[in-house]
């Protein structure tokens, strides 16, 4: 359904829009430790994923949906 | 043919025009720097847009030119006449394949061979390319520049490059696919994300950078910065259909066996797969090897081959093979016994031909800054946008022709208001109808003047052809000339620019054949070696005039009077009868030609008579002034504008007909008694000169007498014929009108004692006369 941002973990919640982005943008800004958990995502948008191409964070779970973890992997892999 | 076809084929137009002036600029400042730029700009979109076509053969010349553009402009090679001239054979051929595309709507394969050709010539050009090679695969034709494919390819791991290139061995086609969505995507509701993932058949994907990233902090989330670049093993149509929406932020290209194995097959097989990293590393180890190839004899050998081991060392440690590192230090300690790269050759030998992946020449890759993607140029570099409206011919003359419709009706007006008071006796009425007409009157002038503008040409479109055209010719002939164009922003109508060209044309052709002199003989006449050449427009009230002024070596009129009279063109009296200044005008007679030899240039001997001719047509008239030994100056005088004729009407037998006012010199009424007849031709004396006199009744072939007025005196209307005053009787003199002149059409337009014909304000035809015509006809 959208974002949920616990401690030091942003959780990824199925189809995560748009209108996430900033949100994540200002929260990874202010969590610089933060691990990713794509445990339950299904997709997210580009501009989502642009936001998280800027610096490396640690991925805590990859996507169980085998192909947007093909593309996180690569996309998140080299910042 | 699509409207988008049109439109290229236009804007095509425009940018040949522009590169073959940027061209022809350059070899006057070669080193301008803002010209390069445009030139290759110009070449660069129209390549870029030649390939959202399948015109295979034009894209692969432009791709060559661009190629050689990018060198000059990046200096690798200097610009040359030479250059110039196979740049301008290049744009010779896309203008020919423009026309041809434009006729039958599609490019023809049988130009392959000869574009062919010209690439391989443009490419020879440039330095390190040896012509062949870089071609693109003729079966895909590709909106990406080799380049991007080639940086992307190699950034993809070696074992799976090698598992594409079997299965395209086996049929199987994998397409490499760049999507570079806008920046603005994400406002018009667009994840390229999805869409992406969406692509069908993927086996290979990647998400990069188009600029490298900024922090966290300084990101704009909603200014898209991605570019994806994928593998897929789908058929084109259905990529293509897949990002149908976004046509112009992708590009294709078919991965082909060469493509994706590039060196030896053996390094495709290589165990580890390199990184990002890699490509960089072998690239530099490359370059390191190639020092040990460079001459021996130098003193600082031992230190150079040091720091080259040096540098190979670490690339060896850094990708994980420092077993190789002894075998190097070997071959260094030998070389530098030897005082001879030898050794260290011999271990970079071994080293290429060891299964891991040794030396390739993988470029860069460095994808996030590849080169434009071809699709998107027409767009984004065409830096400005002029607010224009490019409407076809037929829409503007079809405006101007309902205006003039409108003038014509607008006219009615007063004949109403004439009928309201006289006919009806409403006299009120009659005042408010005019009243309305003066309103009406002015916003048709209004519009008439705004149709005019639209119309307007500058003169440069003309003016633009002449240096190339001079520049081919003086070549040709050995001479050396400076074209001086002037007033090129001088405006006039454009069919009058349209019929302008030819003459123009002939005019230069003989000014630089004829006219001008070889440097030895301008030299010997103390003259400098390069002559000078001046066309200038200027406009003077309702004419522009164009002169042509060259200093070279003048008309001779005692040639001139020898050859017209050899040719029987005048006889033995006139031959000693005329002046000089007469004489040169004989150039002007169909059939005379002073050239001793016909040369593919001009003296064919049509070429002045045809000069004078065209610009008749147009209501011009051609001046010719000469001083031997000094030069020659032509002057073209027309008017601005044909679309609107001053006329005046005129009664004869019963009917009424229209004169062009700028023929008629005055009009006079002579007493029947003063026409006399000399042989049986009439004629009077005017201000004590002898006037021939002809009726206009007897002109037109009727036999009805010209009517007089009370006092026996015959309306003459006298006007201006080859610099001759004629007069011509009429029955009687009427109002001077302004009209739209419609020439005659069809089978009516070989009747030359008409000019046109033009609706008046009651509706009823006028027919508008050619004196000239006809009183030189009988």
């Amino acid at each position: 359904m959208a974002m949920i941002y616990k401690k030091t973990v942003a959780r990824f919640e199925e189809t995560i829009a748009i209108e996430a982005a900033d949100g994540l943008q200002s929260w990874l800004g202010t969590h610089p430790k933060a691990k990713l958990d794509f445990s339950a995502c299904t997709h997210l948008h580009a501009a989502v994923l642009q936001v998280l191409m800027t610096q490396a964070f640690p991925v805590s779970a990859w996507p169980r949906d085998e192909r947007l973890k093909a593309w996180l992997t690569a996309a998140l892999k080299h910042p | 043919m699509t409207p988008m076809l049109q439109q290229f084929l236009s804007e095509s137009r425009e940018f040949l025009q522009r590169i073959s002036q940027r061209l022809l600029s350059l070899e006057h400042t070669p080193e301008d720097a803002a010209l390069l730029d445009d030139l290759f700009r110009s070449v660069h979109t129209l390549k870029g847009n030649s390939g959202l076509f399948d015109f295979p053969e034009m894209t692969r010349v432009l791709h060559a030119a661009e190629d050689l553009m990018s060198a000059v402009r990046e200096r690798r090679l200097s610009y040359s006449r030479s250059l110039a001239d196979q740049l301008l054979d290049a744009m010779d051929f896309i203008s020919l394949l423009a026309d041809e595309i434009e006729s039958t709507g599609e490019s023809h394969a049988r130009h392959a061979a000869r574009s062919t050709t010209l690439a391989q010539q443009l490419r020879q050009f440039i330095p390190g390319d040896g012509g062949a090679g870089r071609e693109e695969p003729r079966a895909a034709p590709t909106q990406t520049s080799a380049g991007v494919s080639e940086a992307v390819l190699a950034s993809i791991p070696g074992e799976l490059r090698a598992a594409w290139a079997a299965a395209i061995g086996g049929g199987q086609p994998h397409c490499l696919l760049v999507y570079t969505p806008e920046p603005e995507c994400f406002f018009k509701g667009e994840d390229p994300l999805y869409q992406v993932i969406q692509t069908p058949n993927l086996v290979w994907q990647h998400s990069s950078a188009v600029e490298s990233w900024p922090s966290l902090a300084e990101l704009d989330p909603y200014r898209c910065n991605l570019r994806f670049t994928v593998v897929t093993t789908a058929a084109r149509e259905a990529i293509e259909a897949h990002f149908r929406y976004v046509p112009d932020q992708i590009a294709l290209t078919a991965l082909t066996v060469d493509q994706l194995l590039p060196r030896a097959p053996a390094q495709a097989a290589a165990p580890k797969a390199p990184d990002a990293g890699r490509a960089r590393v072998e690239n530099l180890m490359r370059t390191q090897i190639g020092i040990f190839a460079l001459r021996d004899d130098v003193a600082c050998l031992p230190g150079r081959l040091k720091a080259a081991v040096g540098a190979l060392r670490g690339c060896l440690r850094s990708t994980l093979r420092e077993a190789l590192i002894p075998a190097l230090e070997a071959a260094l300690a030998r070389s530098l016994e030897q005082r001879s790269a030898a050794p260290l050759r011999g271990w970079a030998e071994a080293l290429e031909a060891s299964p891991g992946p040794a030396a390739p020449d993988a470029p860069d890759p460095g994808i996030s800054e590849s080169a434009p993607i071809a699709g998107s140029a027409g767009s984004s570099l065409g830096a400005e946008t002029v607010k224009t409206l490019k409407v076809d011919q037929e829409k503007i003359d079809r405006l101007m022709n309902l205006i003039g419709e409108m003038v014509v009706a607008k006219n009615g007006l007063p004949f109403l208001a004439g009928r309201a008071e006289n006919h009806f006796g409403v006299r009120e009425l009659a005042r408010e109808i005019k009243a309305q007409y003066a309103v009406i009157n002015r916003i048709a002038s209004e519009m008439q003047d705004a149709i005019m503008q639209v119309r307007m040409m500058p003169v440069s479109f003309i003016f633009q052809r002449f240096p190339r055209l001079v520049r081919d010719i003086t070549r040709k002939l050995g001479k050396e000339v400076d074209l001086v164009l002037e007033g090129e922003a001088t405006e006039a109508d454009k069919n009058i620019i349209e019929a302008l060209a030819d003459p123009l044309i002939h005019i230069v052709r003989n000014s630089l054949d004829h006219g001008i002199e070889s440097p030895e003989v301008r030299r010997a006449a103390g003259k400098p070696p390069a002559g000078r050449l001046v066309i200038r427009a200027t406009q003077e009230s309702d004419r522009v005039y164009i002169d042509i002024i060259d200093d070279g070596k003048g008309i001779d009129p005692a040639v001139v009077k020898r050859k017209a009279y050899e040719k029987g063109l005048i006889d033995e009296a006139t031959l000693e009868r005329i002046s000089d200044k007469e004489a040169i005008q004989l150039i002007f007679a169909a059939g005379f030609s002073t050239a001793d030899v016909v040369s593919d240039l001009s003296g064919r001997g049509v070429g002045m008579d045809v000069v004078r001719s065209a610009v008749n047509q147009v209501n011009g008239t051609v001046t010719l002034e000469s001083t031997p030994g000094q030069g020659t100056r032509l002057r073209l005088s027309l008017p601005l504008s044909m679309a609107v004729t001053n006329v005046m009407v005129i009664e004869s037998d019963h009917r009424i007909f229209g004169v062009p006012m700028d023929m008629v010199l005055e009009t006079v009424r002579l007493p029947r008694s003063s026409i006399r007849a000399i042989k049986n031709r009439q004629t009077t004396i005017l201000r004590d000169r002898i006037m021939p006199v002809r009726s206009l009744n007897e002109l037109l072939a009727s036999t009805t007498p010209q009517q007089s007025n009370e006092e026996d005196e015959l309306a003459t209307l006298i006007v201006q014929i080859q610099g001759e005053p004629v007069g011509i009787l009429v029955d009687d003199f009427r109002e001077v009108i302004d009209i739209i002149l419609k020439p005659m059409s069809g089978i009516l337009s070989s009747l030359s004692g008409y000019s046109g014909s033009a609706l008046l304000g009651d509706g009823s035809v006028l027919m508008v006369l050619n004196p000239k015509e006809l009183v030189t006809w009988q």
